[in-house]
């Protein structure tokens, strides 16, 4: 126990974009599977936190979701488009549009993005 | 199968790491589980002023970090970004349960569990959070480069952060209910005189109004009952705390406002459960009052385990 905290590395489950890659990765990738987006910011505790937990729900969901990370800082024409002000903020989308509601701040719980991408698959399959 | 420890801390806040700090040095075994990274309110507060031991302000992640590190290096464990999905803290072995896959127990708990920030409670406060409405100007003060900013509350958080939001805002209106802050004067004097700093008085947000993102906040004049609509880019609500009880509110009388009530070690009403921090019934909520608090709370549950054995 205690190895997820100390010994962790970014999980290849998470993939890190830009803006360019937006609209393939997200919006056009989301047609095939449900997509995760996180934007994060440095400086920011919260950002932190969800990290492992994002990452773990990515490696839960392996092959079935995709889950994409965004650097706020980099990437502030596609922030102020989504209407993001506030870090961190996950996005959900499936069938090439924003699905669900927008996590955000400080307290996202593992249990309720898990409870999320349920949703989304649920509804793909239905 | 559940880890065993001799005491679980729950909370990686100033008391809950001062805790740890004295149990681990006491040889304790002890876990710190916490369901963010360390230093609860401390590490969301751009800088330090008041905590002894550091002539120079100091950035409240940093202090954070150096309490993480000072409990790790006397042996205390601590378990970042775990969330508790199960709990029973009220027999002589409390057991927990992490992200419903993982058990660990301990004759002794310290619940310091801190507040969260509370919220407005008016209309649209739900639907922009992350839109335009924040509690964390170091997280997402940055967004708003250039911006009009509106704060809401008038004690230290929302004096200092309004500060803080003057590095990006073009400009930061304080919205305050009464016609005078409660902040600390060195703090009230700098905000006061500050160029880029407006208050409005005696006001209190009533809505926030937008179509997809933030535009407009609604308030009302508490003692003229006049009622307006600000523009604005942006809102920092820093309107005090609410105690996080979840774990102990089926299993202790609660204070009035939710708080914990305990003896002077600490202690509450279930053998082996101590309190610690802001979640307790106290006058002052403070970083020194906190770790305070957490070194009485360790202290007792060490005497607590040696008279038990």
């Amino acid at each position: 126990m205690g190895l997820r905290d100390k010994e962790r590395n970014v999980s290849e489950n998470v993939k890190e974009i830009g803006q360019a890659e937006y609209e393939a990765e997200v919006v056009g990738a989301s047609e095939r599977m449900p997509v995760v987006l996180d934007f994060y910011s440095t400086e920011c505790p919260p950002c932190e936190a969800l990290a492992p937990k994002f990452e773990a729900v990515a490696d839960q969901f392996a092959g079935r979701a995709r889950f994409l990370k965004i650097f706020r800082q980099g990437n502030r024409d596609l922030a102020t488009r989504l209407g993001v002000t506030g870090s961190p903020t996950l996005i959900f989308f499936r069938g090439g549009r924003e699905v669900g509601t927008r996590l955000s701040g400080e307290d996202i719980k593992r249990s309720a993005l898990k409870q999320q991408v349920e949703e989304m698959l649920a509804q793909a399959a239905a | 199968m559940a880890e065993r420890y001799d005491l679980i801390v729950v909370g990686a806040g100033p008391a809950g790491l001062a805790a740890a700090i004295y149990a681990a040095r006491a040889r304790l075994k002890t876990v710190v589980l916490d369901e963010s990274v360390p230093g609860g309110q401390v590490k969301t507060t751009h800088k330090v002023s008041n905590y002894p031991g550091f002539p120079e302000d100091v950035k409240g992640a940093d202090l954070a970090k150096a309490f993480a590190m000072q409990a790790e290096r006397f042996g205390a464990q601590i378990r970042r970004a775990v969330e508790i999905t199960k709990h029973d803290l009220a027999g002589p072995t409390k057991r927990i349960e992490l992200d419903e896959e993982e058990q660990v127990e301990a004759p002794a708990v310290i619940v310091a569990t801190g507040a969260r920030p509370r919220e407005l409670g008016i209309p649209g406060e739900s639907r922009f959070k992350g839109r335009g409405i924040s509690w964390c100007a170091t997280c997402d003060g940055a967004y708003f480069d250039g911006k009009e900013l509106h704060v809401v509350g008038g004690g230290n958080s929302a004096v200092e952060e309004s500060l803080f939001l003057t590095q990006f805002a073009r400009k930061v209106t304080v919205i305050h209910q009464f016609d005078h802050f409660q902040a600390e004067p060195a703090t009230v004097e700098e905000a006061l005189h500050h160029p880029k700093i407006e208050v409005i008085w005696d006001s209190e947000p009533r809505a926030f109004l937008g179509e997809t993102a933030l535009e407009k906040v609604r308030i009302e004049n508490v003692k003229t009952k006049e009622v307006r609509e600000l523009a604005t880019d942006g809102v920092f609500v820093f309107i005090g705390m609410v105690p996080r009880t979840d774990l102990v509110k089926d299993i202790l009388r609660l204070a009035p406002g939710g708080y914990v009530e305990t003896d002077e070690s600490m202690a509450t009403s279930v053998p082996g459960l101590y309190v610690a921090g802001d979640i307790r019934a106290k006058r002052f909520r403070q970083i020194t009052t906190a770790v305070a608090d957490g070194t009485i709370a360790a202290l007792a549950a060490q005497k607590y385990l040696k008279e038990k054995r």
